[in-house]
């Protein structure tokens, strides 16, 4: 899997990259605009990270390019300039998804899986994992061919960890992905807890192994 | 304002005062003078009056010289009036123009002010220097508003970078729990900051009306939905939440402001609470009210300022209640608190 990062800041893409690279994700870096229009029209990705301000010209101008070429590339926007407008501006143009800074990377990478996931298995898009089975489209999940009922929260949960897979994740990762948007979030990441406790339970009494690991005492690792 | 009086017509009053006090004096002095007169011319033409006559002459003395003076006065005060009105329209017009001009501007409409050019070098000068001044203070606040707006943004990208380094280090293979331990304090603290961020830039944007839009909002769904995305930190301190909700209520607003409005007071309250306690949300036609059990009243006066810090026992990011505040105010809503039976209240007035 190629990705692309249209990102000025040097240190930010190197650590994407870093993160990306055990996942089989081979990142190529471009730093300004003329960069990336180069990198696009020149090779195929299948993801792109694109950062709104960057040196040299507007990120909105390269997804406008991108998508005038009618190309399948799912492309993500990681800006910081947070704002409604933009947001809305850039999805219209055709920007799959809309991050803003400052993310953890996890949340970063389950973006990415779910782009590529969408743009390239389109209607039949089921995740395989041992005897679990995801279908991304419908949010359901089976075990042994059997369904698992989970909650909201649950289900996105579990998709959180499966596309982190091999890594430790935070408990404040995890509690940002589960508080969404609220402007004042807590402290206290109890809440998040009883999420994971359900989740494990309902894939365990359905018979599914026990990939989610504690790790330090508050990380969690999904083991495959 | 009530002992004040126009520029012009202070000095006008003056002006009639004089002058009615001064023709008023002169009664006197034209009666001895012209009575002097009088005896003088009847004494050289050896002429005497009976008493009766010298009576009558001296009151057709008196009377001709009041009814000419207030003849002359009456003259006098309507020039006086005529000539006020017109002085007032040309000479101080520049005056009355630069003062409307004043008086009709806003700092955050930010049009620009253009004074007339005045052929009086007193106004000219006093023009030139309220336009000086008037830019000096609309570059001062458009400093100022960038400034929040800049340092916001420009704080994101390192906070993404530092953020990205901790989850790269949490990778590491060779961890102590006691490292690890450091490194998610570390992402805890950054968070917060991010969080806080995040809010100072949603305060500008409403300092700066990025949020004018209005839509019809319906205000019961708007809760409904908040509580449900708050459940999970409600169920977390054993918390019950008992709400009471009249259906339809509708209001005019932006969403997303209205949103953080019910969220903010919403988590405000189960960050609050005691555990294993009940939050009563009440909505009504007039009134949405969050009451919650607590042990002792928050300062009142710094409740809503930003980072007016209410309790050091529950660190918020110190702008939760000042953007309640800041979006109430919008939309002339008012926003109060109350301590009451051990319930901390608070309300908003619709």
């Amino acid at each position: 899997m190629k990705i692309l990062i249209v990102e000025d800041e040097a240190d930010l893409a190197k650590s994407i990259a870093a993160y990306l690279a055990d996942e089989n994700y081979h990142c190529e870096f471009a730093a300004d605009y003329k960069e990336a229009l180069e990198k696009i029209h020149l090779y195929k990705y299948d993801c792109i990270l694109l950062d709104l301000m960057i040196p040299g010209g507007s990120g909105l101008n390269i997804l406008e390019e991108l998508r005038s070429r009618n190309e399948q590339d799912g492309i993500i926007i990681i800006s910081a300039k947070n704002s409604i407008d933009d947001k809305v501006k850039g999805l219209q143009i055709g920007a799959d998804d809309y991050l803003a800074k400052p993310f953890h990377l996890p949340e970063l990478a389950a973006r990415i899986y779910s782009v590529i996931r969408r743009k390239q298995f389109g209607a039949v898009n089921i995740v395989e994992q041992h005897e679990l089975k995801i279908d991304l489209l419908a949010k359901t999940v089976t075990i042994h061919e059997k369904e698992v009922p989970l909650t909201k929260k649950e289900f996105s949960l579990l998709l959180y960890f499966v596309s982190n897979k091999n890594k430790v994740i935070s408990k404040s990762a995890i509690a940002e992905q589960l508080s969404g948007d609220i402007a004042d979030m807590f402290d206290n990441y109890d809440f998040i807890y009883a999420h994971i406790k359900n989740l494990k339970k309902k894939l365990l009494e359905a018979g599914y192994g026990n990939y989610l690991k504690t790790l330090y005492g508050t990380g969690y690792k999904w083991v495959i | 304002m009530g002992n004040m009086s126009k520029l012009l017509n202070h000095s006008l009053k003056k002006f009639i005062i004089y002058a009615g006090v001064v023709l008023a004096c002169s009664i006197p002095v034209y009666y001895f003078f012209l009575s002097e007169l009088w005896q003088y011319e009847l004494a050289e033409h050896d002429i005497i009056l009976t008493e009766k006559a010298g009576r009558e002459d001296s009151f057709l003395i008196i009377g001709t010289v009041t009814v000419l003076t207030v003849l002359f006065f009456s003259l006098l005060l309507g020039g006086l009036v005529l000539l006020n009105r017109r002085i007032s329209r040309k000479l101080w017009h520049p005056f009355y123009d630069s003062l409307a001009k004043i008086r009709d501007f806003d700092l955050n409409r930010q049009k620009a002010v253009f004074f007339e050019e005045a052929d009086i070098i007193e106004f000219a000068e006093l023009n030139k220097h309220l336009q000086k001044l008037i830019s000096s203070t609309v570059a001062a606040y458009n400093q100022q508003k960038e400034f929040a707006d800049n340092a916001s943004h420009e704080l994101q990208t390192p906070l993404a970078i530092v953020q990205s380094k901790l989850d790269l280090l949490m990778q590491s293979k060779s961890l102590t729990d006691e490292q690890y331990n450091i490194i998610e304090d570390a992402h805890k603290a950054l968070t917060r900051v991010g969080r806080i961020n995040k809010n100072l830039l949603l305060l500008t944007r409403i300092d700066n009306n990025q949020y004018m839009d209005r839509e019809p909002l319906d205000l019961s769904d708007l809760i409904e939905i908040s509580i449900t995305a708050s459940e999970q930190f409600a169920e977390a301190k054993q918390l019950i939440l008992k709400p009471c909700i009249y259906r339809n209520i509708e209001v005019q607003g932006n969403r997303e402001l209205v949103e953080i409005l019910v969220n903010n007071l919403l988590n405000n309250a189960i960050r609050h609470s005691i555990p294993n306690s009940v939050i009563y949300i009440t909505l009504s036609e007039k009134e949405l009210v969050f009451a919650n059990q607590g042990t002792e009243s928050l300062k009142q006066d710094q409740l809503f300022k930003r980072f007016g810090i209410a309790s050091s026992k529950t660190p918020g990011t110190g702008l939760g209640l000042a953007l309640v505040k800041q979006i109430s105010d919008r939309y002339n809503w008012r926003v109060s608190y109350a301590f009451a039976n051990c319930h901390h209240i608070f309300s908003l007035h619709l």
